[in-house]
């Protein structure tokens, strides 16, 4: 059985472009909106977050720029490069056959088939 | 509210210990964590958790600075192309040297060393970028050089500059390996890796040490061989700066100078026998051992500022 650790780490780079191309955000806002989203389904150990972040940046997926609150504090805003977009494309494609292949085996008698 | 309690910078500490980051992005990414860390605290303390509760679960939440330092390193460790090569250069510029045979004109070492020293600087006060320490280990040549100098004074001038000279030069390499380790105890080892090298090749040249007819003979012999084997060390280099697993990088650096080491016995034809060998062999692993020692010397003198280390990290194991 694969653990759900390991769904999470094959899917990370899929799931933070998703949330990034809705709206640029900043890590720890990243971390509530998954788990919101995803029901507390997805939960990173928080701090290898940003190692995930900053080897998009650096594969020039995402791009991050500080920025100061109204607050007088400063976050780090990631956002989603056309190349990121492109990569996202092709991802969400590669996830839906995925999905669509595991529940034909899986459910097969809900399938259509 | 001060969220920054001591256990918490130590938690930060560690992690930029571990992670190995050049300067200016060492600034960024802790900086970004110290927000997310502050950000946690606050919303756990507003949702009614006293400040230490607050801080054991943030720890936990956050993942164990092992972890997290280590995923940081390998996001950031990969250079780029433009790196290799700067990496990879001054090994390739010495292989030249040799394999063309242009090491016996005065005018192309001056250059080579002139370009060599003045990158080193460059680089030094510049950040000290990863592809520099390639070039520092060259650039600890002409203090060699000078030592051998040193033999080709009359005897009893000889005999009394030596005993100077040596541990002046000892002290600087020290201080230079020091000045790295403090960077990153990986990339003394990476500075040092040629020297057992160069010593194979002067004793199978010149095992009285001293430039002679034959010995001069003997470089023109060796010198294809001299150049393959400072080739390997560029290729070692340019595969360490693409690497991003640390555990690979020290295992590359291992196992490449033990086969150049060899490359260099088998070519020499007999000139080192086993008991050479066996104690280059036991220079490499100085060269791979000294630097984390170094490192953890200098640690230990620090011992007070990571006496929280452990607390921050079994507060993480615990509530992960």
């Amino acid at each position: 059985m694969v653990s759900r650790r390991e769904l999470l780490k094959g899917s990370s780079n899929s799931l933070l472009l998703c949330l990034l191309e809705q709206q640029p955000m900043y890590g720890y806002q990243i971390v509530k909106e998954l788990e919101a989203r995803s029901d507390g389904y997805f939960r990173f150990k928080e701090g290898t977050l940003y190692p995930a972040l900053h080897r998009l940046e650096k594969s020039g997926l995402v791009i991050g720029k500080w920025q100061m609150l109204p607050n007088g504090r400063q976050r780090r805003y990631y956002y989603i490069t056309a190349k990121g977009l492109a990569k996202l494309d092709q991802e969400r494609t590669q996830w839906q056959d995925f999905l669509k292949a595991l529940r034909l085996v899986l459910q097969p008698e809900t399938s259509g088939m | 509210m001060q969220v920054m309690t001591p256990e918490l910078t130590q938690y930060l500490e560690n992690i930029k210990y571990r992670s190995k980051l050049e300067n200016s992005d060492e600034a960024e990414v802790m900086s970004e964590i110290e927000a997310h860390i502050e950000d946690k605290v606050q919303e756990l303390r507003e949702s009614g958790l006293s400040q230490e509760e607050a801080i054991k679960t943030c720890l936990g939440q956050m993942g164990g600075t092992k972890v997290v330092a280590r995923q940081i390193y390998e996001a950031y460790s990969q250079g780029s192309w433009k790196q290799v090569l700067l990496a990879s250069m001054p090994h390739l510029l010495f292989g030249l040297l040799f394999t063309l045979n242009w090491w016996q004109y005065a005018g192309w070492l001056t250059i080579v060393l002139i370009l060599v020293l003045a990158t080193t600087i460059y680089g030094w006060f510049h950040g000290k970028p990863t592809w520099v320490f390639s070039w520092l280990g060259y650039s600890l040549i002409p203090v060699l050089a000078v030592g051998l100098m040193l033999l080709y004074l009359p005897q009893i001038w000889s005999l009394l500059a030596l005993p100077i000279y040596f541990p002046l030069a000892l002290w600087w390499l020290f201080r230079i390996i020091v000045q790295t380790t403090k960077r990153d105890w990986i990339f003394g080892s990476l500075m040092l890796l040629p020297i057992p090298i160069i010593i194979g090749w002067l004793l199978a040249i010149s095992p009285e040490i001293k430039l002679t007819e034959a010995s001069l003979q003997r470089v023109y012999y060796f010198a294809p061989w001299i150049g393959l084997s400072f080739l390997a060390l560029g290729l070692t280099i340019a595969a360490f700066i693409r690497l991003r697993q640390r555990w690979l990088r020290l295992g590359l650096l291992a196992i490449s100078g033990l086969l150049t080491l060899t490359l260099v016995v088998y070519y020499t034809t007999g000139r080192l026998n086993t008991l050479t060998f066996l104690g280059l062999i036991l220079v490499m692993w100085g060269v791979l051992a000294m630097p984390p020692l170094v490192e953890r010397f200098l640690r230990s003198g620090r011992r007070l500022t990571w006496k929280h280390k452990d607390t921050a990290d079994s507060h993480s194991k615990q509530s992960a």
